[in-house]
Protein backbone atom coordinates (compact mmCIF):
# COMPACT_ATOMS: atom_id res chain seq x y z
CA UNK A 1 0.00 0.00 0.00
CA UNK A 2 2.89 2.69 0.46
CA UNK A 3 2.83 2.46 -3.10
CA UNK A 4 6.76 1.96 -3.35
CA UNK A 5 6.61 5.92 -2.64
CA UNK A 6 8.03 4.57 1.35
CA UNK A 7 10.09 1.79 -0.08
CA UNK A 8 11.51 3.50 -2.90
CA UNK A 9 12.43 7.12 -1.25
CA UNK A 10 15.01 8.71 -2.59
CA UNK A 11 16.65 8.94 1.04
CA UNK A 12 16.98 5.69 1.33
CA UNK A 13 17.87 4.34 -2.47
CA UNK A 14 21.04 3.56 -1.75
CA UNK A 15 21.20 0.97 -4.37
CA UNK A 16 24.46 -0.55 -5.70
CA UNK A 17 24.41 -0.15 -9.20
CA UNK A 18 23.78 -3.02 -11.58
CA UNK A 19 22.02 -5.11 -8.82
CA UNK A 20 19.48 -2.81 -7.99
CA UNK A 21 16.46 -4.42 -7.98
CA UNK A 22 12.78 -2.68 -9.52
CA UNK A 23 11.23 -5.11 -6.99
CA UNK A 24 11.42 -4.11 -3.60
CA UNK A 25 13.57 -6.86 -0.93
CA UNK A 26 10.84 -6.72 1.76
CA UNK A 27 12.96 -7.24 4.79
CA UNK A 28 11.26 -6.28 8.38
CA UNK A 29 13.86 -2.91 8.22
CA UNK A 30 12.73 -2.55 5.27
CA UNK A 31 9.05 -2.67 5.84
CA UNK A 32 9.48 -0.81 9.02
CA UNK A 33 11.17 1.98 7.02
CA UNK A 34 8.58 2.41 4.73
CA UNK A 35 5.79 2.37 7.28
CA UNK A 36 7.64 5.29 9.09
CA UNK A 37 7.80 7.08 6.25
CA UNK A 38 3.63 6.76 5.05
CA UNK A 39 3.02 7.71 8.86
CA UNK A 40 5.06 10.34 8.30
CA UNK A 41 3.42 11.28 5.07
CA UNK A 42 0.14 11.34 6.61
CA UNK A 43 0.68 13.45 9.17
CA UNK A 44 2.28 15.99 7.23
CA UNK A 45 -0.93 16.05 4.83
CA UNK A 46 -3.19 15.86 7.83
CA UNK A 47 -1.64 18.84 9.41
CA UNK A 48 -1.73 20.57 6.13
CA UNK A 49 -5.03 19.66 5.35
CA UNK A 50 -5.96 20.94 8.92
CA UNK A 51 -4.76 23.98 8.05
CA UNK A 52 -5.96 24.54 4.59
CA UNK A 53 -9.52 23.93 5.51
CA UNK A 54 -9.32 25.42 9.20
CA UNK A 55 -6.69 27.96 9.61
CA UNK A 56 -7.78 30.59 7.04
CA UNK A 57 -9.97 32.36 10.28
CA UNK A 58 -8.95 32.00 13.66
CA UNK A 59 -12.41 30.49 14.74
CA UNK A 60 -12.05 27.98 11.95
CA UNK A 61 -12.84 25.08 13.58
CA UNK A 62 -16.33 26.10 14.80
CA UNK A 63 -17.33 25.51 10.98
CA UNK A 64 -17.33 22.29 11.74
CA UNK A 65 -19.35 22.93 14.34
CA UNK A 66 -21.83 25.42 13.18
CA UNK A 67 -23.60 23.36 10.29
CA UNK A 68 -24.64 20.16 12.71
CA UNK A 69 -25.79 22.73 14.70
CA UNK A 70 -28.36 24.41 12.23
CA UNK A 71 -29.15 21.41 10.53
CA UNK A 72 -30.18 20.09 14.04
CA UNK A 73 -31.98 23.22 14.95
CA UNK A 74 -33.47 23.12 11.70
CA UNK A 75 -34.69 19.92 11.44
CA UNK A 76 -36.34 19.58 14.66
CA UNK A 77 -38.29 22.80 13.88
CA UNK A 78 -39.62 20.93 10.91
CA UNK A 79 -40.49 17.75 12.46
CA UNK A 80 -41.93 19.41 15.36
CA UNK A 81 -44.26 20.59 13.22
CA UNK A 82 -45.34 17.91 11.14
CA UNK A 83 -45.58 15.51 13.94
CA UNK A 84 -46.47 14.99 17.58
CA UNK A 85 -44.95 12.95 20.36
CA UNK A 86 -41.54 11.77 20.38
CA UNK A 87 -40.37 9.29 18.01
CA UNK A 88 -39.36 6.00 19.46
CA UNK A 89 -40.33 7.92 23.25
CA UNK A 90 -37.06 10.08 22.59
CA UNK A 91 -36.77 13.17 23.02
CA UNK A 92 -37.10 15.03 19.35
CA UNK A 93 -34.21 17.08 19.63
CA UNK A 94 -31.95 14.12 21.08
CA UNK A 95 -33.69 11.92 18.28
CA UNK A 96 -32.47 14.23 15.24
CA UNK A 97 -28.77 14.61 17.04
CA UNK A 98 -28.42 10.86 16.66
CA UNK A 99 -29.62 10.51 13.59
CA UNK A 100 -27.95 14.06 11.73
CA UNK A 101 -24.28 13.43 13.88
CA UNK A 102 -24.17 9.70 13.17
CA UNK A 103 -25.33 10.19 9.45
CA UNK A 104 -22.77 12.86 8.59
CA UNK A 105 -19.86 10.21 9.68
CA UNK A 106 -21.17 8.67 6.67
CA UNK A 107 -22.35 11.17 4.33
CA UNK A 108 -18.99 13.59 5.06
CA UNK A 109 -16.08 11.40 4.11
CA UNK A 110 -18.36 10.20 1.20
CA UNK A 111 -18.05 13.41 -0.01
CA UNK A 112 -15.14 15.21 1.02
CA UNK A 113 -13.05 12.26 0.27
CA UNK A 114 -14.35 12.13 -3.61
CA UNK A 115 -11.59 14.81 -5.35
CA UNK A 116 -9.42 14.71 -3.10
CA UNK A 117 -6.84 13.49 -5.87
CA UNK A 118 -7.43 16.31 -8.35
CA UNK A 119 -7.44 18.98 -5.15
CA UNK A 120 -3.51 17.27 -4.16
CA UNK A 121 -2.55 16.65 -7.77
CA UNK A 122 0.65 19.23 -7.22
CA UNK A 123 1.23 17.70 -4.00
CA UNK A 124 1.69 14.39 -5.59
CA UNK A 125 5.02 15.25 -7.51
CA UNK A 126 6.70 14.75 -4.17
CA UNK A 127 7.84 11.15 -4.40
CA UNK A 128 6.88 9.87 -1.41
CA UNK A 129 3.43 11.48 -1.24
CA UNK A 130 0.84 8.80 -3.25
CA UNK A 131 -2.56 9.17 -3.99
CA UNK A 132 -3.67 6.70 -1.04
CA UNK A 133 -2.11 8.93 1.33
CA UNK A 134 -3.62 11.65 0.30
CA UNK A 135 -7.19 10.23 0.25
CA UNK A 136 -6.10 8.67 3.96
CA UNK A 137 -5.06 11.60 5.04
CA UNK A 138 -8.65 13.44 3.82
CA UNK A 139 -10.33 10.37 5.82
CA UNK A 140 -8.72 10.90 9.18
CA UNK A 141 -9.48 14.26 9.05
CA UNK A 142 -13.11 13.94 8.19
CA UNK A 143 -13.69 11.06 10.95
CA UNK A 144 -11.48 13.10 13.31
CA UNK A 145 -13.71 16.20 13.09
CA UNK A 146 -16.73 14.37 13.87
CA UNK A 147 -15.58 12.40 16.38
CA UNK A 148 -14.79 15.77 18.65
CA UNK A 149 -18.20 16.83 17.01
CA UNK A 150 -20.51 14.34 18.57
CA UNK A 151 -19.95 14.79 21.78
CA UNK A 152 -19.60 18.46 21.70
CA UNK A 153 -22.75 18.61 20.67
CA UNK A 154 -24.11 16.16 23.04
CA UNK A 155 -22.62 18.50 25.64
CA UNK A 156 -24.34 21.92 24.22
CA UNK A 157 -27.37 19.70 24.35
CA UNK A 158 -26.64 18.74 28.01
CA UNK A 159 -26.59 22.99 28.29
CA UNK A 160 -29.40 23.26 27.64
CA UNK A 161 -31.07 21.48 29.69
CA UNK A 162 -31.44 17.81 28.03
CA UNK A 163 -30.94 14.67 29.88
CA UNK A 164 -28.21 12.94 28.31
CA UNK A 165 -27.61 9.29 29.49
CA UNK A 166 -25.70 6.91 27.45
CA UNK A 167 -26.73 3.39 27.85
CA UNK A 168 -23.79 1.73 26.06
CA UNK A 169 -20.75 3.99 24.90
CA UNK A 170 -19.16 1.12 23.26
CA UNK A 171 -22.14 0.26 21.32
CA UNK A 172 -22.49 3.90 20.28
CA UNK A 173 -18.44 4.10 19.16
CA UNK A 174 -19.18 0.94 17.29
CA UNK A 175 -21.91 2.12 14.86
CA UNK A 176 -20.19 5.45 14.31
CA UNK A 177 -16.85 3.95 13.01
CA UNK A 178 -18.66 1.54 11.16
CA UNK A 179 -20.61 4.41 9.28
CA UNK A 180 -17.32 6.11 8.87
CA UNK A 181 -16.18 2.72 7.61
CA UNK A 182 -18.84 2.50 5.29
CA UNK A 183 -18.23 6.48 3.93
CA UNK A 184 -15.09 6.27 3.66
CA UNK A 185 -15.29 2.70 2.07
CA UNK A 186 -17.28 4.53 -0.70
CA UNK A 187 -15.05 7.94 -0.59
CA UNK A 188 -12.11 5.85 -1.17
CA UNK A 189 -14.35 4.52 -4.45
CA UNK A 190 -15.33 7.60 -5.41
CA UNK A 191 -11.88 9.19 -4.69
CA UNK A 192 -10.24 6.56 -7.06
CA UNK A 193 -13.08 6.93 -10.00
CA UNK A 194 -13.64 10.63 -9.99
CA UNK A 195 -10.07 11.96 -11.81
CA UNK A 196 -11.28 8.65 -14.63
CA UNK A 197 -14.51 9.54 -14.59
CA UNK A 198 -14.99 13.53 -13.74
CA UNK A 199 -18.64 13.67 -14.46
CA UNK A 200 -18.94 11.12 -11.02
CA UNK A 201 -18.71 13.76 -8.94
CA UNK A 202 -22.19 15.21 -9.92
CA UNK A 203 -23.99 11.95 -9.77
CA UNK A 204 -22.41 11.19 -6.26
CA UNK A 205 -24.82 13.72 -4.15
CA UNK A 206 -28.06 13.66 -6.03
CA UNK A 207 -28.20 9.87 -6.60
CA UNK A 208 -26.77 8.48 -3.15
CA UNK A 209 -26.70 11.33 -1.04
CA UNK A 210 -30.49 12.45 -0.98
CA UNK A 211 -31.88 9.38 -1.17
CA UNK A 212 -30.29 7.56 1.87
CA UNK A 213 -30.86 10.99 3.69
CA UNK A 214 -34.13 10.42 3.71
CA UNK A 215 -34.50 6.36 3.73
CA UNK A 216 -31.50 6.16 6.53
CA UNK A 217 -33.91 7.10 9.45
CA UNK A 218 -33.02 10.23 10.44
CA UNK A 219 -36.69 11.07 10.74
CA UNK A 220 -38.21 7.71 12.10
CA UNK A 221 -37.81 4.80 13.97
CA UNK A 222 -38.25 1.47 11.69
CA UNK A 223 -40.98 0.80 14.51
CA UNK A 224 -43.42 3.22 12.53
CA UNK A 225 -43.06 2.57 9.19
CA UNK A 226 -45.95 0.21 7.54
CA UNK A 227 -44.49 -3.58 7.09
CA UNK A 228 -43.93 -3.48 3.20
CA UNK A 229 -42.09 0.09 3.20
CA UNK A 230 -39.74 -1.42 6.11
CA UNK A 231 -39.05 -4.23 4.64
CA UNK A 232 -37.67 -2.69 1.91
CA UNK A 233 -36.05 0.03 3.49
CA UNK A 234 -33.97 -2.28 5.34
CA UNK A 235 -32.06 -3.25 2.64
CA UNK A 236 -30.21 -0.34 4.04
CA UNK A 237 -27.40 -0.67 5.76
CA UNK A 238 -27.52 2.80 7.63
CA UNK A 239 -31.09 1.94 8.32
CA UNK A 240 -29.89 -0.06 10.35
CA UNK A 241 -26.91 1.16 12.22
CA UNK A 242 -28.98 4.46 13.09
CA UNK A 243 -31.69 2.32 14.56
CA UNK A 244 -28.27 0.34 16.46
CA UNK A 245 -26.91 3.14 17.73
CA UNK A 246 -29.90 4.76 19.36
CA UNK A 247 -30.52 1.29 20.88
CA UNK A 248 -27.19 1.80 22.46
CA UNK A 249 -28.00 5.06 23.30
CA UNK A 250 -31.13 5.41 24.71
CA UNK A 251 -32.15 3.36 27.70
CA UNK A 252 -35.96 3.99 26.70
CA UNK A 253 -35.45 2.45 22.83
CA UNK A 254 -34.75 -1.03 21.86
CA UNK A 255 -35.30 -1.50 18.00
CA UNK A 256 -35.39 -5.23 17.05
CA UNK A 257 -34.24 -4.29 13.41
CA UNK A 258 -30.93 -2.80 13.74
CA UNK A 259 -28.35 -5.93 12.40
CA UNK A 260 -24.97 -5.72 13.28
CA UNK A 261 -23.92 -8.56 11.17
CA UNK A 262 -25.48 -6.78 8.09
CA UNK A 263 -24.03 -3.83 9.01
CA UNK A 264 -20.65 -5.05 9.07
CA UNK A 265 -20.70 -6.94 6.00
CA UNK A 266 -21.87 -3.64 4.31
CA UNK A 267 -19.27 -1.37 5.97
CA UNK A 268 -16.36 -3.98 4.80
CA UNK A 269 -17.51 -4.88 1.55
CA UNK A 270 -17.57 -1.07 1.26
CA UNK A 271 -14.05 -0.68 2.19
CA UNK A 272 -12.55 -3.31 0.17
CA UNK A 273 -14.36 -2.13 -2.88
CA UNK A 274 -12.85 1.24 -2.10
CA UNK A 275 -9.54 -0.36 -1.90
CA UNK A 276 -9.53 -2.49 -4.47
CA UNK A 277 -10.61 0.50 -7.08
CA UNK A 278 -8.28 2.96 -5.59
CA UNK A 279 -5.47 -0.02 -6.58
CA UNK A 280 -6.50 -0.56 -9.93
CA UNK A 281 -6.59 2.87 -10.94
CA UNK A 282 -3.91 4.61 -9.24
CA UNK A 283 -1.98 4.50 -12.12
CA UNK A 284 -4.42 5.73 -14.35
CA UNK A 285 -5.11 8.69 -11.45
CA UNK A 286 -2.35 10.25 -11.77
CA UNK A 287 -2.03 10.66 -15.40
CA UNK A 288 -1.80 14.27 -17.28
CA UNK A 289 0.11 16.30 -14.29
CA UNK B 1 24.30 8.69 -10.17
CA UNK B 2 21.05 8.12 -11.92
CA UNK B 3 20.47 5.17 -14.26
CA UNK B 4 17.75 4.24 -16.53
CA UNK B 5 17.26 0.96 -17.73
CA UNK B 6 15.09 0.53 -21.00
CA UNK B 7 12.63 2.55 -19.31
CA UNK B 8 8.98 2.62 -21.14
CA UNK B 9 6.03 5.13 -20.39
CA UNK B 10 2.80 5.65 -22.62
CA UNK B 11 -0.19 7.30 -22.01
CA UNK B 12 -3.58 6.56 -23.13
CA UNK B 13 -5.08 9.22 -24.69
CA UNK B 14 -8.03 10.47 -26.72
CA UNK B 15 -6.53 10.67 -29.53
CA UNK B 16 -4.41 6.78 -29.45
CA UNK B 17 -2.16 5.75 -27.45
CA UNK B 18 0.83 8.08 -26.96
CA UNK B 19 4.37 7.10 -26.53
CA UNK B 20 6.41 9.10 -24.42
CA UNK B 21 9.69 6.99 -23.65
CA UNK B 22 10.69 4.14 -25.52
CA UNK B 23 13.72 1.80 -24.34
CA UNK B 24 15.09 4.82 -22.69
CA UNK B 25 18.43 4.47 -21.24
CA UNK B 26 20.82 6.98 -19.82
CA UNK B 27 23.14 7.46 -16.99
CA UNK B 28 23.39 10.82 -15.50
CA UNK B 29 27.12 10.74 -13.81
CA UNK B 30 27.31 12.74 -10.49
CA UNK B 31 28.81 15.76 -10.23
CA UNK B 32 27.69 16.99 -13.61
CA UNK B 33 24.83 19.54 -14.46
CA UNK B 34 22.95 18.23 -17.68
CA UNK B 35 20.43 19.95 -19.43
CA UNK B 36 17.59 17.93 -21.28
CA UNK B 37 16.13 19.39 -24.62
CA UNK B 38 13.12 18.90 -26.44
CA UNK B 39 10.63 20.46 -27.98
CA UNK B 40 7.17 21.27 -26.38
CA UNK B 41 5.41 17.92 -25.78
CA UNK B 42 8.29 16.09 -26.41
CA UNK B 43 7.62 14.17 -22.93
CA UNK B 44 10.37 16.76 -20.79
CA UNK B 45 7.94 16.79 -17.88
CA UNK B 46 7.03 13.15 -17.87
CA UNK B 47 10.69 12.48 -17.93
CA UNK B 48 11.48 14.35 -14.73
CA UNK B 49 8.77 13.29 -13.10
CA UNK B 50 9.69 9.41 -13.91
CA UNK B 51 13.25 10.45 -12.67
CA UNK B 52 12.38 11.78 -9.44
CA UNK B 53 9.86 9.14 -8.56
CA UNK B 54 6.70 10.99 -9.26
CA UNK B 55 5.27 9.03 -11.51
CA UNK B 56 5.59 5.20 -12.42
CA UNK B 57 6.90 4.51 -15.56
CA UNK B 58 5.61 1.37 -17.30
CA UNK B 59 8.44 -1.25 -17.80
CA UNK B 60 12.39 -0.29 -17.11
CA UNK B 61 14.59 0.15 -14.32
CA UNK B 62 15.93 2.80 -12.43
CA UNK B 63 18.42 3.14 -9.78
CA UNK B 64 18.84 5.99 -7.96
CA UNK B 65 22.30 6.93 -5.57
CA UNK B 66 21.18 9.38 -2.99
CA UNK B 67 18.53 12.01 -2.30
CA UNK B 68 16.33 12.86 -5.47
CA UNK B 69 14.79 16.55 -4.94
CA UNK B 70 10.85 16.37 -6.30
CA UNK B 71 10.43 17.75 -9.93
CA UNK B 72 11.34 21.75 -9.34
CA UNK B 73 8.75 23.81 -11.53
CA UNK B 74 6.65 27.08 -11.47
CA UNK B 75 3.90 25.18 -9.52
CA UNK B 76 6.53 23.51 -7.59
CA UNK B 77 4.26 20.98 -5.55
CA UNK B 78 3.03 23.47 -3.18
CA UNK B 79 -0.82 24.61 -2.26
CA UNK B 80 -1.50 27.85 -2.83
CA UNK B 81 -3.89 28.13 -0.20
CA UNK B 82 -1.29 28.17 2.30
CA UNK B 83 1.60 30.51 3.38
CA UNK B 84 5.26 29.84 2.05
CA UNK B 85 5.86 29.04 5.82
CA UNK B 86 3.34 26.30 6.13
CA UNK B 87 4.35 25.22 2.70
CA UNK B 88 7.98 24.92 3.51
CA UNK B 89 7.02 22.98 7.27
CA UNK B 90 5.39 20.70 5.09
CA UNK B 91 8.32 19.70 2.65
CA UNK B 92 10.48 19.48 5.81
CA UNK B 93 7.79 17.03 7.55
CA UNK B 94 7.60 15.08 4.54
CA UNK B 95 11.24 14.50 4.18
CA UNK B 96 11.73 14.28 8.00
CA UNK B 97 13.45 17.01 7.97
CA UNK B 98 13.13 19.74 10.84
CA UNK B 99 10.80 22.27 10.14
CA UNK B 100 12.03 24.68 11.79
CA UNK B 101 15.84 24.63 10.17
CA UNK B 102 13.88 24.36 6.76
CA UNK B 103 11.69 27.32 7.12
CA UNK B 104 14.39 29.49 8.84
CA UNK B 105 16.79 28.59 5.95
CA UNK B 106 13.97 29.46 3.38
CA UNK B 107 12.92 32.40 4.44
CA UNK B 108 16.58 33.90 5.15
CA UNK B 109 17.35 32.42 1.51
CA UNK B 110 14.55 33.34 -0.14
CA UNK B 111 14.68 36.72 0.58
CA UNK B 112 10.56 37.16 0.45
CA UNK B 113 10.89 39.10 3.78
CA UNK B 114 7.15 39.63 4.66
CA UNK B 115 5.70 37.76 1.96
CA UNK B 116 6.74 34.88 3.69
CA UNK B 117 3.60 34.76 5.72
CA UNK B 118 1.48 35.45 2.21
CA UNK B 119 -0.44 32.60 0.33
CA UNK B 120 1.37 31.76 -1.83
CA UNK B 121 -1.64 32.10 -5.30
CA UNK B 122 -0.99 35.65 -4.53
CA UNK B 123 2.72 35.21 -5.40
CA UNK B 124 4.33 35.83 -8.89
CA UNK B 125 5.55 33.26 -10.88
CA UNK B 126 9.13 34.58 -10.16
CA UNK B 127 8.41 34.52 -6.21
CA UNK B 128 7.04 31.18 -6.49
CA UNK B 129 10.34 29.89 -8.63
CA UNK B 130 12.23 32.00 -5.61
CA UNK B 131 10.46 29.73 -3.14
CA UNK B 132 10.67 26.22 -4.12
CA UNK B 133 13.94 26.62 -4.82
CA UNK B 134 15.01 27.88 -0.99
CA UNK B 135 13.12 25.17 0.22
CA UNK B 136 15.31 22.27 -1.64
CA UNK B 137 18.07 23.77 -0.96
CA UNK B 138 17.31 23.54 2.07
CA UNK B 139 16.86 19.93 2.46
CA UNK B 140 20.04 19.23 0.84
CA UNK B 141 19.46 16.77 -2.00
CA UNK B 142 22.08 15.39 -4.24
CA UNK B 143 20.04 15.92 -7.44
CA UNK B 144 18.35 18.80 -7.95
CA UNK B 145 15.40 18.09 -10.68
CA UNK B 146 14.46 21.14 -12.53
CA UNK B 147 11.43 21.64 -14.79
CA UNK B 148 12.09 25.18 -16.50
CA UNK B 149 11.96 26.70 -13.49
CA UNK B 150 15.26 28.66 -13.49
CA UNK B 151 14.12 30.97 -16.02
CA UNK B 152 11.88 32.85 -13.44
CA UNK B 153 12.95 35.75 -11.19
CA UNK B 154 15.21 38.48 -11.72
CA UNK B 155 18.94 38.51 -13.10
CA UNK B 156 20.61 38.88 -9.58
CA UNK B 157 18.43 36.18 -7.85
CA UNK B 158 19.09 33.76 -10.82
CA UNK B 159 22.81 34.38 -10.46
CA UNK B 160 22.19 33.73 -6.42
CA UNK B 161 20.87 30.12 -7.10
CA UNK B 162 23.67 29.61 -9.92
CA UNK B 163 26.01 30.19 -7.52
CA UNK B 164 24.43 28.20 -4.63
CA UNK B 165 24.14 24.97 -7.12
CA UNK B 166 27.64 26.25 -8.24
CA UNK B 167 28.78 25.59 -4.11
CA UNK B 168 27.28 22.66 -4.20
CA UNK B 169 28.53 21.15 -7.46
CA UNK B 170 30.64 18.85 -5.25
CA UNK B 171 27.89 17.08 -3.67
CA UNK B 172 25.23 18.05 -5.76
CA UNK B 173 24.06 17.91 -9.18
CA UNK B 174 21.68 19.05 -11.34
CA UNK B 175 19.68 17.39 -14.05
CA UNK B 176 17.28 20.19 -15.97
CA UNK B 177 14.69 20.08 -18.20
CA UNK B 178 14.08 22.69 -21.12
CA UNK B 179 13.07 23.56 -24.48
CA UNK B 180 15.33 26.79 -24.19
CA UNK B 181 18.72 26.09 -25.04
CA UNK B 182 20.13 29.21 -23.68
CA UNK B 183 18.38 27.72 -20.22
CA UNK B 184 20.78 24.27 -20.92
CA UNK B 185 23.92 26.82 -22.15
CA UNK B 186 24.18 28.90 -19.30
CA UNK B 187 23.12 26.40 -16.38
CA UNK B 188 24.60 22.93 -17.70
CA UNK B 189 27.66 21.10 -18.60
CA UNK B 190 26.34 18.36 -20.92
CA UNK B 191 23.22 18.11 -22.53
CA UNK B 192 20.58 15.80 -24.29
CA UNK B 193 17.89 15.47 -26.13
CA UNK B 194 14.49 14.17 -25.84
CA UNK B 195 12.57 13.37 -29.09
CA UNK B 196 10.24 10.71 -30.53
CA UNK B 197 10.61 8.72 -26.83
CA UNK B 198 14.58 8.22 -27.06
CA UNK B 199 17.31 10.38 -25.58
CA UNK B 200 21.09 10.84 -26.65
CA UNK B 201 23.56 12.36 -24.29
CA UNK B 202 25.88 14.06 -25.75
CA UNK B 203 29.62 14.99 -23.80
CA UNK B 204 30.04 17.90 -25.67
CA UNK B 205 27.37 20.97 -25.23
CA UNK B 206 27.97 22.48 -28.30
CA UNK B 207 27.23 19.05 -30.15
CA UNK B 208 23.90 19.49 -28.88
CA UNK B 209 22.84 22.67 -29.46
CA UNK B 210 23.77 21.84 -32.91
CA UNK B 211 21.83 18.75 -33.11
CA UNK B 212 18.88 20.98 -31.41
CA UNK B 213 18.74 23.40 -33.54
CA UNK B 214 18.21 21.38 -36.48
CA UNK B 215 15.26 19.52 -35.18
CA UNK B 216 13.71 22.79 -34.16
CA UNK B 217 14.01 24.12 -38.30
CA UNK B 218 12.79 20.72 -39.36
CA UNK B 219 10.12 20.81 -37.48
CA UNK B 220 9.03 24.34 -38.75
Amino acid sequence: MSDGGGADLPADASYSGETAPNAKRLTPASVLQALSTQARVIQALVLRDTLSRYGQHKLGFLWALVEPLVMVSVLVGIMSFVRTGNPGGIPLVLFMITGFVPFTMFRNPLNNMQGTIEANRVLLGFPQVTTFDVIVARCVLECAVLLVVFPVILIIAHAFGYDIRIENPLGVLAACLLLMTLGSGLGFLFAAVSPVMPSIRQVTTPVLGRPLFLSSGLFFTADSLPTAVREWLLYNPLLHLLELLRTEFFYEFDSPYGDWGYASLWAGGALALGLLTHQALRKRAIVGL
Amino acid sequence: MIRLQRVCKRYRTAAGVRTVLQNVSITFPKGHSVGILGLNGAGKSTLVRIIGDAEPADSGNIVREGRVSWPLGFTGGFQGKLTARENARFVARIYGESPRYVEAFAEEFSELGRYFDVPLHKYSAGMRGRFAFSVSLACDFDYYLVDEALETGDARYKEKFRRAFEERRESASVILVSHNEQTVRRNCDMAAILHEGRIELYDELKEAMRHYKYLQTRVA
